[in-house]
Protein backbone atom coordinates (compact mmCIF):
# COMPACT_ATOMS: atom_id res chain seq x y z
CA UNK A 1 0.00 0.00 0.00
CA UNK A 2 1.29 3.44 -0.94
CA UNK A 3 1.37 5.93 1.83
CA UNK A 4 0.34 9.52 1.43
CA UNK A 5 3.30 11.71 0.50
CA UNK A 6 4.26 14.37 3.02
CA UNK A 7 2.23 17.56 2.59
CA UNK A 8 5.01 19.57 0.96
CA UNK A 9 4.89 17.25 -2.06
CA UNK A 10 1.22 17.92 -2.64
CA UNK A 11 0.64 19.40 -6.07
CA UNK A 12 -3.10 19.46 -6.35
CA UNK A 13 -4.94 17.51 -9.03
CA UNK A 14 -2.95 15.47 -11.57
CA UNK A 15 -2.09 16.99 -14.96
CA UNK A 16 -4.64 14.75 -16.66
CA UNK A 17 -7.40 15.89 -14.32
CA UNK A 18 -6.41 19.49 -14.96
CA UNK A 19 -6.37 18.88 -18.71
CA UNK A 20 -9.87 17.44 -18.57
CA UNK A 21 -11.12 20.37 -16.54
CA UNK A 22 -9.55 23.09 -18.69
CA UNK A 23 -10.36 21.39 -21.98
CA UNK A 24 -14.00 21.14 -20.97
CA UNK A 25 -13.91 24.76 -19.86
CA UNK A 26 -12.43 25.81 -23.22
CA UNK A 27 -15.04 23.85 -25.14
CA UNK A 28 -17.79 25.36 -23.01
CA UNK A 29 -16.34 28.81 -23.72
CA UNK A 30 -16.35 28.15 -27.44
CA UNK A 31 -19.93 26.93 -27.41
CA UNK A 32 -21.06 29.88 -25.31
CA UNK A 33 -19.29 32.30 -27.66
CA UNK A 34 -20.37 30.66 -30.91
CA UNK A 35 -23.91 29.55 -30.16
CA UNK A 36 -25.13 32.14 -27.72
CA UNK A 37 -22.76 35.07 -28.15
CA UNK A 38 -22.83 35.15 -24.38
CA UNK A 39 -19.26 36.24 -23.85
CA UNK A 40 -19.27 39.69 -25.40
CA UNK A 41 -18.75 41.25 -21.98
CA UNK A 42 -15.78 38.95 -21.31
CA UNK A 43 -14.31 39.75 -24.71
CA UNK A 44 -14.81 43.45 -24.20
CA UNK A 45 -13.14 43.53 -20.80
CA UNK A 46 -10.25 41.35 -22.00
CA UNK A 47 -9.83 43.57 -25.03
CA UNK A 48 -9.47 46.58 -22.76
CA UNK A 49 -6.64 44.72 -21.02
CA UNK A 50 -4.78 43.71 -24.16
CA UNK A 51 -5.45 46.87 -26.18
CA UNK A 52 -2.41 48.79 -24.82
CA UNK A 53 -0.14 45.86 -25.70
CA UNK A 54 -1.55 45.71 -29.20
CA UNK A 55 -1.09 49.43 -29.69
CA UNK A 56 2.48 49.15 -28.43
CA UNK A 57 3.15 46.32 -30.88
CA UNK A 58 1.62 48.23 -33.76
CA UNK A 59 3.51 51.43 -32.91
CA UNK A 60 6.75 50.79 -34.86
CA UNK A 61 4.91 49.93 -38.06
CA UNK A 62 2.64 52.94 -37.66
CA UNK A 63 5.62 55.21 -37.10
CA UNK A 64 7.37 53.76 -40.17
CA UNK A 65 4.24 54.38 -42.20
CA UNK A 66 4.12 57.99 -41.01
CA UNK A 67 7.77 58.51 -41.90
CA UNK A 68 7.25 56.97 -45.32
CA UNK A 69 4.26 59.26 -45.81
CA UNK A 70 6.35 62.24 -44.86
CA UNK A 71 9.02 61.44 -47.39
CA UNK A 72 6.61 60.44 -50.14
CA UNK A 73 7.84 62.13 -53.23
CA UNK A 74 6.70 65.54 -54.35
CA UNK A 75 6.02 64.04 -57.75
CA UNK A 76 3.51 61.54 -56.41
CA UNK A 77 1.74 64.17 -54.35
CA UNK A 78 1.41 66.42 -57.38
CA UNK A 79 0.04 63.58 -59.46
CA UNK A 80 -2.42 62.61 -56.73
CA UNK A 81 -3.48 66.21 -56.46
CA UNK A 82 -4.16 66.46 -60.19
CA UNK A 83 -6.15 63.26 -60.12
CA UNK A 84 -8.18 64.36 -57.14
CA UNK A 85 -8.96 67.71 -58.73
CA UNK A 86 -10.16 65.98 -61.88
CA UNK A 87 -12.30 63.67 -59.79
CA UNK A 88 -13.69 66.58 -57.84
CA UNK A 89 -14.84 68.28 -61.02
CA UNK A 90 -16.33 65.05 -62.20
CA UNK A 91 -18.26 64.60 -58.97
CA UNK A 92 -19.30 68.24 -58.67
CA UNK A 93 -21.94 67.90 -61.35
CA UNK A 94 -23.20 64.69 -59.77
CA UNK A 95 -23.33 66.38 -56.39
CA UNK A 96 -25.37 69.26 -57.75
CA UNK A 97 -27.83 66.88 -59.30
CA UNK A 98 -27.94 64.81 -56.12
CA UNK A 99 -28.76 67.92 -54.13
CA UNK A 100 -31.59 68.76 -56.48
CA UNK A 101 -32.91 65.21 -56.31
CA UNK A 102 -32.58 65.22 -52.54
CA UNK A 103 -34.64 68.38 -52.30
CA UNK A 104 -37.23 66.88 -54.59
CA UNK A 105 -37.27 63.67 -52.59
CA UNK A 106 -37.61 65.54 -49.33
CA UNK A 107 -40.54 67.38 -50.79
CA UNK A 108 -42.26 64.17 -51.85
CA UNK A 109 -41.42 62.40 -48.61
CA UNK A 110 -42.96 65.23 -46.63
CA UNK A 111 -46.24 64.30 -48.25
CA UNK A 112 -46.09 60.60 -47.31
CA UNK A 113 -44.97 58.87 -44.13
CA UNK A 114 -42.21 57.04 -46.01
CA UNK A 115 -38.62 57.48 -44.85
CA UNK A 116 -35.61 58.02 -47.03
CA UNK A 117 -33.95 54.82 -48.21
CA UNK A 118 -30.62 56.44 -48.76
CA UNK A 119 -27.66 56.80 -46.47
CA UNK A 120 -27.15 60.12 -44.80
CA UNK A 121 -24.92 60.20 -41.75
CA UNK A 122 -21.55 58.60 -41.44
CA UNK A 123 -18.34 58.64 -39.47
CA UNK A 124 -14.91 58.70 -41.05
CA UNK A 125 -12.72 55.95 -39.65
CA UNK A 126 -9.09 55.06 -40.15
CA UNK A 127 -8.08 51.51 -40.95
CA UNK A 128 -5.77 50.40 -38.15
CA UNK A 129 -4.98 46.93 -39.41
CA UNK A 130 -6.26 44.07 -41.49
CA UNK A 131 -7.15 41.93 -38.51
CA UNK A 132 -5.09 39.00 -37.34
CA UNK A 133 -7.43 36.10 -37.68
CA UNK A 134 -5.90 34.06 -40.53
CA UNK A 135 -9.20 32.33 -41.18
CA UNK A 136 -11.41 35.39 -41.60
CA UNK A 137 -10.26 38.63 -43.22
CA UNK A 138 -11.34 41.68 -41.34
CA UNK A 139 -10.52 45.35 -41.08
CA UNK A 140 -9.92 46.93 -37.70
CA UNK A 141 -11.10 50.54 -37.53
CA UNK A 142 -10.27 53.24 -34.99
CA UNK A 143 -13.87 53.98 -34.00
CA UNK A 144 -15.76 52.01 -31.38
CA UNK A 145 -18.37 52.13 -28.67
CA UNK A 146 -17.23 55.60 -27.64
CA UNK A 147 -18.29 56.90 -31.05
CA UNK A 148 -21.60 55.03 -30.84
CA UNK A 149 -20.62 52.47 -33.45
CA UNK A 150 -22.86 49.42 -33.39
CA UNK A 151 -22.53 45.97 -34.88
CA UNK A 152 -24.35 45.74 -38.19
CA UNK A 153 -23.48 49.18 -39.51
CA UNK A 154 -22.40 49.19 -43.16
CA UNK A 155 -18.96 50.46 -44.12
CA UNK A 156 -18.12 52.08 -47.46
CA UNK A 157 -15.14 53.65 -49.12
CA UNK A 158 -14.94 56.07 -52.03
CA UNK A 159 -15.84 53.38 -54.54
CA UNK A 160 -18.46 51.26 -52.86
CA UNK A 161 -19.44 48.95 -50.04
CA UNK A 162 -16.54 47.47 -48.07
CA UNK A 163 -18.44 45.37 -45.56
CA UNK A 164 -20.23 45.47 -42.28
CA UNK A 165 -19.22 46.14 -38.68
CA UNK A 166 -19.40 42.78 -36.92
CA UNK A 167 -17.76 43.42 -33.56
CA UNK A 168 -17.29 46.58 -31.56
CA UNK A 169 -14.69 47.25 -28.91
CA UNK A 170 -14.32 50.30 -26.74
CA UNK A 171 -12.13 52.24 -29.16
CA UNK A 172 -12.01 49.94 -32.18
CA UNK A 173 -14.42 48.01 -34.32
CA UNK A 174 -14.07 45.10 -36.70
CA UNK A 175 -15.42 45.06 -40.22
CA UNK A 176 -16.07 41.78 -41.97
CA UNK A 177 -15.44 42.21 -45.67
CA UNK A 178 -18.05 41.75 -48.33
CA UNK A 179 -15.91 39.09 -49.95
CA UNK A 180 -15.84 36.84 -46.88
CA UNK A 181 -17.56 33.51 -47.05
CA UNK A 182 -21.27 33.71 -46.21
CA UNK A 183 -21.39 37.51 -46.10
CA UNK A 184 -24.41 38.45 -48.15
CA UNK A 185 -25.83 41.72 -49.42
CA UNK A 186 -29.18 42.18 -51.17
CA UNK A 187 -28.40 43.88 -54.46
CA UNK A 188 -30.10 45.28 -57.52
CA UNK A 189 -28.87 45.46 -61.08
CA UNK A 190 -28.73 49.12 -62.12
CA UNK A 191 -29.48 48.33 -65.77
CA UNK A 192 -32.83 46.62 -65.28
CA UNK A 193 -33.64 46.62 -61.57
CA UNK A 194 -33.19 42.86 -61.24
CA UNK A 195 -32.97 41.84 -57.57
CA UNK A 196 -30.37 39.39 -56.40
CA UNK A 197 -28.28 38.37 -53.43
CA UNK A 198 -24.52 38.89 -53.54
CA UNK A 199 -22.63 36.38 -51.42
CA UNK A 200 -18.91 36.54 -50.63
CA UNK A 201 -17.02 33.61 -52.07
CA UNK A 202 -14.30 33.61 -49.41
CA UNK A 203 -11.52 33.22 -51.95
CA UNK A 204 -9.59 35.57 -54.25
CA UNK A 205 -11.72 38.52 -53.20
CA UNK A 206 -14.67 37.85 -55.47
CA UNK A 207 -18.42 37.76 -54.98
CA UNK A 208 -20.88 35.14 -56.19
CA UNK A 209 -24.44 35.82 -57.20
CA UNK A 210 -26.15 32.46 -56.68
CA UNK A 211 -29.64 31.27 -57.58
CA UNK A 212 -30.08 33.37 -60.69
CA UNK A 213 -31.94 31.50 -63.43
CA UNK A 214 -30.06 30.87 -66.67
CA UNK A 215 -32.56 33.13 -68.42
CA UNK A 216 -31.78 36.10 -66.15
CA UNK A 217 -30.70 39.21 -68.02
CA UNK A 218 -27.22 39.71 -66.60
CA UNK A 219 -24.22 40.68 -68.69
CA UNK A 220 -20.55 41.19 -68.16
CA UNK A 221 -19.83 44.63 -66.76
CA UNK A 222 -23.25 45.10 -65.17
CA UNK A 223 -23.24 47.07 -61.94
CA UNK A 224 -24.83 45.85 -58.72
CA UNK A 225 -25.96 48.39 -56.12
CA UNK A 226 -27.55 47.68 -52.75
CA UNK A 227 -31.29 47.34 -52.98
CA UNK A 228 -31.90 48.32 -49.39
CA UNK A 229 -34.56 45.71 -48.73
CA UNK A 230 -32.67 44.16 -45.83
CA UNK A 231 -32.81 47.22 -43.62
CA UNK A 232 -29.05 47.03 -42.99
CA UNK A 233 -27.54 48.48 -46.11
CA UNK A 234 -29.07 51.71 -47.38
CA UNK A 235 -30.14 51.60 -51.01
CA UNK A 236 -28.01 52.76 -53.87
CA UNK A 237 -24.50 51.94 -52.67
CA UNK A 238 -22.28 50.45 -55.35
CA UNK A 239 -21.38 46.86 -54.51
CA UNK A 240 -19.76 45.05 -57.40
CA UNK A 241 -19.35 44.75 -61.13
CA UNK A 242 -20.09 41.49 -62.93
CA UNK A 243 -16.91 39.93 -64.29
CA UNK A 244 -18.07 36.54 -65.53
CA UNK A 245 -21.41 35.05 -66.48
CA UNK A 246 -21.44 31.34 -67.16
CA UNK A 247 -24.72 30.04 -68.49
CA UNK A 248 -24.90 26.32 -68.90
CA UNK A 249 -28.21 24.77 -69.86
CA UNK A 250 -27.27 21.68 -67.86
CA UNK A 251 -27.68 23.61 -64.63
CA UNK A 252 -30.71 25.33 -63.24
CA UNK A 253 -28.77 28.41 -62.19
CA UNK A 254 -26.25 30.58 -63.93
CA UNK A 255 -22.82 30.97 -62.38
CA UNK A 256 -22.20 34.68 -61.91
CA UNK A 257 -19.04 36.14 -60.50
CA UNK A 258 -18.55 39.78 -59.61
CA UNK A 259 -15.67 41.88 -58.42
CA UNK A 260 -16.31 44.28 -55.53
CA UNK A 261 -16.06 47.95 -56.47
CA UNK A 262 -14.44 48.95 -53.19
CA UNK A 263 -10.70 48.50 -53.01
CA UNK A 264 -10.33 47.11 -49.52
CA UNK A 265 -6.58 46.72 -49.68
CA UNK A 266 -5.52 50.22 -50.58
CA UNK A 267 -7.56 52.55 -48.45
CA UNK A 268 -6.60 54.12 -45.21
CA UNK A 269 -9.95 55.72 -44.53
CA UNK A 270 -13.44 54.35 -44.76
CA UNK A 271 -16.84 55.64 -43.80
CA UNK A 272 -19.11 53.94 -41.30
CA UNK A 273 -22.74 54.69 -42.08
CA UNK A 274 -24.15 55.34 -38.64
CA UNK A 275 -27.65 56.38 -39.54
CA UNK A 276 -28.44 53.46 -41.72
CA UNK A 277 -32.08 53.54 -42.48
CA UNK A 278 -34.48 52.04 -39.90
CA UNK A 279 -35.08 48.34 -40.30
CA UNK A 280 -38.59 48.37 -41.67
CA UNK A 281 -40.94 51.28 -41.79
CA UNK A 282 -43.86 50.74 -39.44
CA UNK A 283 -47.16 50.04 -41.10
CA UNK A 284 -48.78 53.22 -42.40
CA UNK A 285 -51.65 53.01 -39.93
CA UNK A 286 -49.38 52.97 -36.92
CA UNK A 287 -47.48 55.95 -38.21
CA UNK A 288 -50.60 57.76 -39.20
CA UNK A 289 -51.83 57.69 -35.63
CA UNK A 290 -48.91 59.83 -34.59
CA UNK A 291 -49.68 63.06 -36.34
CA UNK A 292 -50.96 62.73 -39.86
CA UNK A 293 -54.57 63.41 -40.70
CA UNK A 294 -56.49 60.35 -41.78
CA UNK A 295 -56.98 61.40 -45.38
CA UNK A 296 -53.25 61.24 -46.09
CA UNK A 297 -53.04 57.56 -45.28
CA UNK A 298 -54.39 56.30 -48.54
CA UNK A 299 -51.57 57.41 -50.86
CA UNK A 300 -49.03 55.98 -48.44
CA UNK A 301 -50.08 52.43 -49.26
CA UNK A 302 -48.01 50.58 -51.74
CA UNK A 303 -45.08 52.94 -51.54
CA UNK A 304 -41.51 51.85 -51.81
CA UNK A 305 -41.90 50.09 -55.10
CA UNK A 306 -38.72 50.46 -57.05
CA UNK B 1 -0.92 9.05 -6.78
CA UNK B 2 2.27 10.31 -8.32
CA UNK B 3 5.61 9.90 -6.63
CA UNK B 4 7.37 13.15 -5.88
CA UNK B 5 9.44 14.22 -8.83
CA UNK B 6 13.00 14.06 -7.61
CA UNK B 7 14.71 13.36 -10.93
CA UNK B 8 17.71 15.57 -11.52
CA UNK B 9 16.44 17.79 -14.30
CA UNK B 10 19.76 18.87 -15.75
CA UNK B 11 23.05 17.11 -15.98
CA UNK B 12 25.30 20.13 -15.94
CA UNK B 13 24.54 22.73 -13.33
CA UNK B 14 21.69 23.16 -11.01
CA UNK B 15 19.74 26.20 -12.10
CA UNK B 16 18.19 28.79 -9.90
CA UNK B 17 14.47 29.24 -10.43
CA UNK B 18 13.59 32.24 -12.57
CA UNK B 19 11.93 35.08 -10.76
CA UNK B 20 8.28 35.95 -11.38
CA UNK B 21 9.44 39.18 -13.02
CA UNK B 22 11.30 37.29 -15.75
CA UNK B 23 8.36 34.95 -16.35
CA UNK B 24 5.96 37.87 -16.60
CA UNK B 25 8.27 39.92 -18.84
CA UNK B 26 8.83 36.97 -21.17
CA UNK B 27 5.09 36.49 -21.62
CA UNK B 28 4.57 40.20 -22.28
CA UNK B 29 7.38 40.21 -24.86
CA UNK B 30 5.98 37.10 -26.55
CA UNK B 31 2.50 38.61 -26.68
CA UNK B 32 3.93 41.79 -28.19
CA UNK B 33 5.68 39.69 -30.83
CA UNK B 34 2.42 37.90 -31.66
CA UNK B 35 0.61 41.25 -31.84
CA UNK B 36 2.95 42.76 -34.43
CA UNK B 37 1.00 43.83 -37.50
CA UNK B 38 1.31 40.51 -39.34
CA UNK B 39 -0.75 40.12 -42.46
CA UNK B 40 -1.15 37.87 -45.45
CA UNK B 41 0.91 34.69 -45.50
CA UNK B 42 3.26 36.06 -42.85
CA UNK B 43 0.28 35.90 -40.52
CA UNK B 44 -0.22 32.23 -41.34
CA UNK B 45 3.47 31.49 -40.87
CA UNK B 46 3.79 33.54 -37.68
CA UNK B 47 5.53 31.47 -35.01
CA UNK B 48 3.42 31.56 -31.89
CA UNK B 49 5.97 32.80 -29.37
CA UNK B 50 3.43 32.86 -26.56
CA UNK B 51 3.09 29.11 -26.97
CA UNK B 52 6.88 28.66 -27.08
CA UNK B 53 7.36 30.64 -23.87
CA UNK B 54 4.47 28.81 -22.26
CA UNK B 55 5.93 25.39 -23.08
CA UNK B 56 9.36 26.61 -21.97
CA UNK B 57 8.15 27.57 -18.50
CA UNK B 58 5.90 24.53 -18.24
CA UNK B 59 9.00 22.41 -18.77
CA UNK B 60 11.54 24.43 -16.81
CA UNK B 61 9.36 25.80 -14.05
CA UNK B 62 6.33 23.53 -13.64
CA UNK B 63 5.61 24.92 -10.20
CA UNK B 64 4.77 28.41 -11.40
CA UNK B 65 3.39 27.95 -14.93
CA UNK B 66 0.65 25.45 -15.60
CA UNK B 67 -2.57 24.87 -17.42
CA UNK B 68 -4.50 27.64 -15.68
CA UNK B 69 -2.11 30.24 -17.07
CA UNK B 70 -2.21 28.47 -20.44
CA UNK B 71 -5.98 28.85 -20.48
CA UNK B 72 -5.83 32.55 -19.59
CA UNK B 73 -3.16 33.26 -22.22
CA UNK B 74 -5.20 31.39 -24.80
CA UNK B 75 -8.18 33.63 -24.09
CA UNK B 76 -5.93 36.69 -24.42
CA UNK B 77 -4.71 35.42 -27.80
CA UNK B 78 -8.26 34.79 -28.98
CA UNK B 79 -9.28 38.30 -28.03
CA UNK B 80 -6.20 39.78 -29.67
CA UNK B 81 -6.72 37.89 -32.90
CA UNK B 82 -10.50 38.31 -32.70
CA UNK B 83 -11.16 34.62 -33.04
CA UNK B 84 -13.77 32.46 -31.39
CA UNK B 85 -13.08 32.62 -27.65
CA UNK B 86 -11.54 29.43 -26.31
CA UNK B 87 -9.82 27.88 -29.30
CA UNK B 88 -6.33 29.03 -28.43
CA UNK B 89 -7.15 28.26 -24.81
CA UNK B 90 -7.83 24.64 -25.75
CA UNK B 91 -4.71 24.41 -27.91
CA UNK B 92 -2.48 25.91 -25.21
CA UNK B 93 -3.92 23.73 -22.46
CA UNK B 94 -3.30 20.60 -24.53
CA UNK B 95 0.26 21.70 -25.39
CA UNK B 96 0.95 22.50 -21.73
CA UNK B 97 -0.32 19.10 -20.70
CA UNK B 98 2.03 17.54 -23.25
CA UNK B 99 4.88 19.58 -21.84
CA UNK B 100 4.07 18.48 -18.30
CA UNK B 101 4.03 14.84 -19.31
CA UNK B 102 7.22 15.09 -21.36
CA UNK B 103 9.20 17.49 -19.21
CA UNK B 104 11.53 15.07 -17.43
CA UNK B 105 12.26 13.31 -20.69
CA UNK B 106 12.78 16.54 -22.64
CA UNK B 107 15.18 17.94 -20.08
CA UNK B 108 17.37 14.88 -20.34
CA UNK B 109 18.17 15.76 -23.97
CA UNK B 110 20.39 18.43 -25.48
CA UNK B 111 18.78 21.37 -27.29
CA UNK B 112 18.46 19.75 -30.72
CA UNK B 113 16.46 16.79 -29.46
CA UNK B 114 14.47 19.12 -27.21
CA UNK B 115 13.55 21.07 -30.33
CA UNK B 116 12.16 17.95 -31.97
CA UNK B 117 10.11 17.17 -28.88
CA UNK B 118 8.56 20.61 -28.69
CA UNK B 119 7.98 20.63 -32.46
CA UNK B 120 5.51 17.83 -31.86
CA UNK B 121 3.73 19.88 -29.20
CA UNK B 122 3.56 22.94 -31.50
CA UNK B 123 2.22 20.91 -34.42
CA UNK B 124 -0.42 19.47 -32.11
CA UNK B 125 -1.45 22.91 -30.89
CA UNK B 126 -1.77 24.43 -34.36
CA UNK B 127 -3.61 21.32 -35.56
CA UNK B 128 -6.17 21.92 -32.82
CA UNK B 129 -6.73 25.52 -33.97
CA UNK B 130 -6.95 24.58 -37.67
CA UNK B 131 -9.35 21.70 -36.95
CA UNK B 132 -11.61 23.91 -34.85
CA UNK B 133 -11.73 26.51 -37.61
CA UNK B 134 -12.50 23.84 -40.22
CA UNK B 135 -15.40 22.77 -38.00
CA UNK B 136 -16.56 26.38 -38.01
CA UNK B 137 -16.63 26.39 -41.80
CA UNK B 138 -13.33 28.08 -42.65
CA UNK B 139 -11.45 26.75 -45.64
CA UNK B 140 -8.12 25.00 -45.25
CA UNK B 141 -5.32 27.53 -44.70
CA UNK B 142 -2.41 27.59 -47.11
CA UNK B 143 0.87 25.76 -46.85
CA UNK B 144 2.32 28.72 -44.99
CA UNK B 145 0.38 27.56 -41.93
CA UNK B 146 2.66 24.50 -41.75
CA UNK B 147 5.61 26.82 -41.37
CA UNK B 148 4.32 28.26 -38.12
CA UNK B 149 5.06 25.31 -35.79
CA UNK B 150 8.42 24.75 -37.51
CA UNK B 151 9.47 28.37 -36.95
CA UNK B 152 8.23 28.17 -33.38
CA UNK B 153 10.38 25.09 -32.81
CA UNK B 154 13.36 26.93 -34.33
CA UNK B 155 12.84 29.63 -31.72
CA UNK B 156 13.23 27.05 -28.95
CA UNK B 157 17.03 27.04 -28.90
CA UNK B 158 17.58 30.82 -28.87
CA UNK B 159 14.76 31.23 -26.37
CA UNK B 160 16.28 28.70 -23.98
CA UNK B 161 19.54 30.62 -24.16
CA UNK B 162 17.89 34.02 -23.62
CA UNK B 163 15.74 32.89 -20.70
CA UNK B 164 18.68 31.17 -19.03
CA UNK B 165 20.89 34.25 -19.15
CA UNK B 166 19.42 36.12 -16.16
CA UNK B 167 19.63 33.01 -14.01
CA UNK B 168 23.19 32.29 -15.07
CA UNK B 169 24.25 35.85 -14.37
CA UNK B 170 22.68 35.77 -10.96
CA UNK B 171 24.41 32.50 -10.18
CA UNK B 172 27.77 33.87 -11.28
CA UNK B 173 27.25 36.96 -9.18
CA UNK B 174 26.32 34.89 -6.17
CA UNK B 175 29.22 32.53 -6.54
CA UNK B 176 31.59 35.50 -6.91
CA UNK B 177 30.24 37.11 -3.79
Amino acid sequence: MIREPPPFFHRGPSPLARLTFFALLAIATMIADHRFGALDAVRLSLSVLVAPLQQLAAAPATALGRIADYFSSQDRLLRDNEELKAKLLEYAADAQRAKLLQAEQDHFLSMTPARSRFATDGVLAEVLSYGRNPFVRKLVLDKGLTQAIKAGMPVIDGEGVVGQVTAVGTFTSEVTLLTEKDQSVPVMLTRNGLRALAVGSGKDGSIDVPFMPVSADIQNGDLFVTSGIDGTYPAGLIVARVTAVEKNAAYVFAKITAKPAAGVDNHRFVRILTAARPAAAPPPDARADEKRPARERAPAKGRRQP
Amino acid sequence: MRPADLTPVARDVMKLPAGPGLVFASFIAAYLFNSLPWSGWALLARPDLVLVVLVFWAIHQPGSVGQGLAFALGLAMDVGDSMLLGQHALAYVIATYGAQVLRVRVLAFPILEQTLHVLGLFIGASAVVVLLNLLLGASLPGLAAMLSPALAALAWGPLTWILYLPGLRRMRRESAA
